[in-house]
């Protein structure tokens, strides 16, 4: 049994590069709290773990789907709201309002999905940058409900130390992106999704045609996009323990847009790396205030300009690569195949020259 | 008259001006291999994809075993047992063969667990069925012609449907493989089990240009032209009806001889 999971251990992670370095990061970010207890870096590491869930769940949407939601933030900020107000009228402890928040985030998502199921491209993305202004609108007439434009304060804290906090995000961030990489990857033994979205993404109609309901994995799309961003939104109100309109800013909605771009659509793991890599570097640049937004938009196209996939995809070419005929993944040290023992190398050129 | 397996009646499709389906109706009945044949832009293709849902009729009624599926989603009709074939070949370009293949298997309902595993057994048989197996692990992209369409029928009946519609299956693919490709259709004709596949008596529908790589896989031919049925019957009897030799502009051109 334990022979068996080191075994699968070594086969799809060590194996693998690009998942082994993943898994080396993780690690290293298990023990964080054990070199520093600066409260600033946790707190931005807090933070990162949250938005990394955030970013994440715009990716399920836009990478897999191919509907470009521009108003994410309206799903985070209903979440946010949701679980503030509990915490604040019914005393309810986080455990309880960040899943009630993800679920009426996932239930708006399911409302916002019959648009988006009538409106192809574009026109979806319209439409979806109203969705968190209608909801500014809304927010600033209950001013009794939703404490307009100052918020709901008062909202319960995520825990009682701030290592403890780091962890509980770090833990809820492994296990969404965990669960959001297996629901849309197409190899997954668990659930057939993945495949469904990369098939309806290919050619839709031949999808169709091959019995895929596309409508109903679309919406599942939704609601998943939606529950996570919800639960990032939860955990978020409860780390700053007030929940404002500024949640609702366009720039809310576009910061997983542009964290997901930078790290590369369509892997998730692109968009956890976008935050991971964008988000301290933007605290970075506190020390510039009057240049923070110009250098930060410098770095973001020169990147996306250099490596127009984003980061994961361009790094994963340089240390990875597919044995040309088993297409099983090989680190980019190995000349032979790990699993039929081609020649990786002289084949791989070959097969270049035949394309052209 | 009792219903009839398959029945078409009075389809009609406009594009603009142009009435590309003009008030068809047939019948197909169970066992059958039905031949559907016409000059260029006669509309045997948009009436396939009238019957697989891609294009709604203006008018009419398609029938499958009793029920009106006219108005049904393409996935629905896969799922009541019509598949079809793509003229112009729509592979999943950047997933292997096999994944495309597992695409459509993912309809008949499979346990959960080691399900992937499962999928891609029966996407093999059904890639070794058309004759590409050697090929399961390659993008589709890099496919010659000849392959897409075999990958195409492949997708195709791993549905396990009950009515095949194939556009052109010989389209691009040489004498010998024609040959071959018609063997096995008489092979999913009869039925049987192809390793996990399996077909009872697969109905057919088959369109073509030409009837000579037909003559001897179907059992019955409908003619099409300019959008209207203008002749049905047995392979030799279209051979030498006058209206389709009119329509054809001449003998040879119907058998596909040069
Ligand atoms: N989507 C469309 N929009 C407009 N016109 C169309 C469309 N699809 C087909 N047509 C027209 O409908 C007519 C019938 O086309 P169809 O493709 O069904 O013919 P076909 O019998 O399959 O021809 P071929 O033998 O060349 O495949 C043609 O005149 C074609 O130009
Ligand atoms: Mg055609």
């Amino acid at each position: 049994m334990i022979r068996g999971l080191y075994k699968a251990f070594q086969g799809n992670i060590m194996a693998i590069p690009g998942r082994a370095m993943a898994f080396f990061c993780l690690l290293l970010l298990c023990f964080v709290p054990l070199v520093t207890q600066e409260p600033y870096i946790l707190l931005v590491l807090i933070f990162v773990n949250v938005f990394a869930i955030y970013a994440a769940s715009w990716d399920v949407l836009a990478g897999f789907t191919g509907q470009f939601n521009m108003g994410q933030g309206a799903l985070f900020a209903i979440a946010a709201y949701t679980a503030a107000i509990l915490s604040r009228d019914l005393g309810w402890v986080p455990w309880a309002t960040i899943p009630c928040g993800a679920l009426v985030a996932m239930l708006a998502g399911f409302i916002i999905a019959i648009p988006s199921m009538r409106l192809r491209g574009t026109y979806f993305t319209l439409v979806s940058l109203t969705f968190p202004l209608i909801l500014a609108g809304i927010v600033l007439v209950f001013v009794d409900f939703t404490g307009g434009e100052k918020g709901i304060s008062g909202v319960s804290a995520l825990c009682q130390s701030r290592v403890a906090a780091y962890y509980t995000t770090f833990i809820v961030m492994v296990a969404s992106v965990l669960a959001m990489w297996k629901f849309t990857d197409a190899r997954s033994s668990l659930i057939r999704t993945g495949l469904a979205f990369r098939a309806i993404q290919e050619d839709e109609i031949s999808a169709r045609c091959s019995g895929i309901d596309t409508t109903r994995y679309k919406l599942a799309a939704f609601g998943v996009s939606a529950f996570f961003a919800g639960i990032s939104g939860g955990l978020y109100v409860h780390v700053m323990r007030v929940a404002g309109p500024m949640m609702l800013d366009l720039l809310w909605s576009f910061s997983p847009i542009i964290w997901t771009i930078f790290g590369g659509m369509g892997t998730i793991g692109g968009a956890v790396t976008g935050v991971f890599v964008l988000y301290p570097v933007m605290e970075l640049l506190r020390v510039i205030p009057e240049l923070r937004m110009f250098v930060y938009a410098c770095l973001v196209v020169l990147i996306i300009l250099f490596m127009p996939e984003g980061i994961v995809p361009w790094a994963r070419d340089k240390i990875e690569k597919q044995c040309p005929r088993c297409k099983l993944i090989n680190a980019m040290s190995r000349q032979e195949c790990r699993a039929c023992g081609a020649h990786l190398h002289t084949e791989r050129k070959k097969l270049e020259t035949v394309k052209d | 008259m009792a219903d009839a397996f398959f029945e078409v009646q009075g389809l009609t499709k406009r594009f603009g001006g142009l009435v590309a389906v003009d008030n068809v109706s047939f019948r197909i009945d169970q066992g059958e291999v039905v031949a559907l044949i016409g000059p260029n832009g006669s509309g045997k293709t948009t009436l396939l994809r009238l019957i697989m849902g891609v294009l709604k009729p203006d008018s009419g009624r398609i029938i499958f075993k009793g029920k009106d599926i006219t108005r049904h989603r393409s996935c629905d009709i896969v799922k009541r047992g019509i598949a079809g074939t793509f003229q112009v070949v729509k592979p999943f370009r950047n997933l292997p063969c096999i994944m495309n293949v597992m695409v459509a298997c993912m309809v008949t309902k499979a346990k959960r667990g080691e399900w992937t595993k499962r999928l891609a057994v029966k996407a093999r048989d059904a890639l070794e069925f058309v004759g590409i197996a050697d090929l399961s692990l390659e993008r589709a992209a890099v496919l010659s012609h000849g392959d897409l369409k075999r990958l195409e029928i492949a997708r195709a009946i791993s549905t396990e449907p009950e009515l095949l519609l194939l556009d052109e299956p010989f389209g691009g693919l040489n004498p010998a493989e024609t040959d071959l490709l018609g063997k096995s259709m008489r092979r999913l004709h009869k039925g049987g089990r192809f390793g996990r596949l399996h077909s009872e008596e697969m109905v057919m529908l088959i369109v073509e240009h030409k009837l000579m790589d037909l003559m001897k896989i179907v059992d019955r031919v409908l003619v099409l032209n300019f959008g209207q049925i203008i002749a049905q019957g047995t392979p030799e009897e279209i051979a030498s009806d006058n209206k389709v030799i009119e329509a054809y502009l001449g003998k040879g051109v119907i058998l596909g001889a040069s």
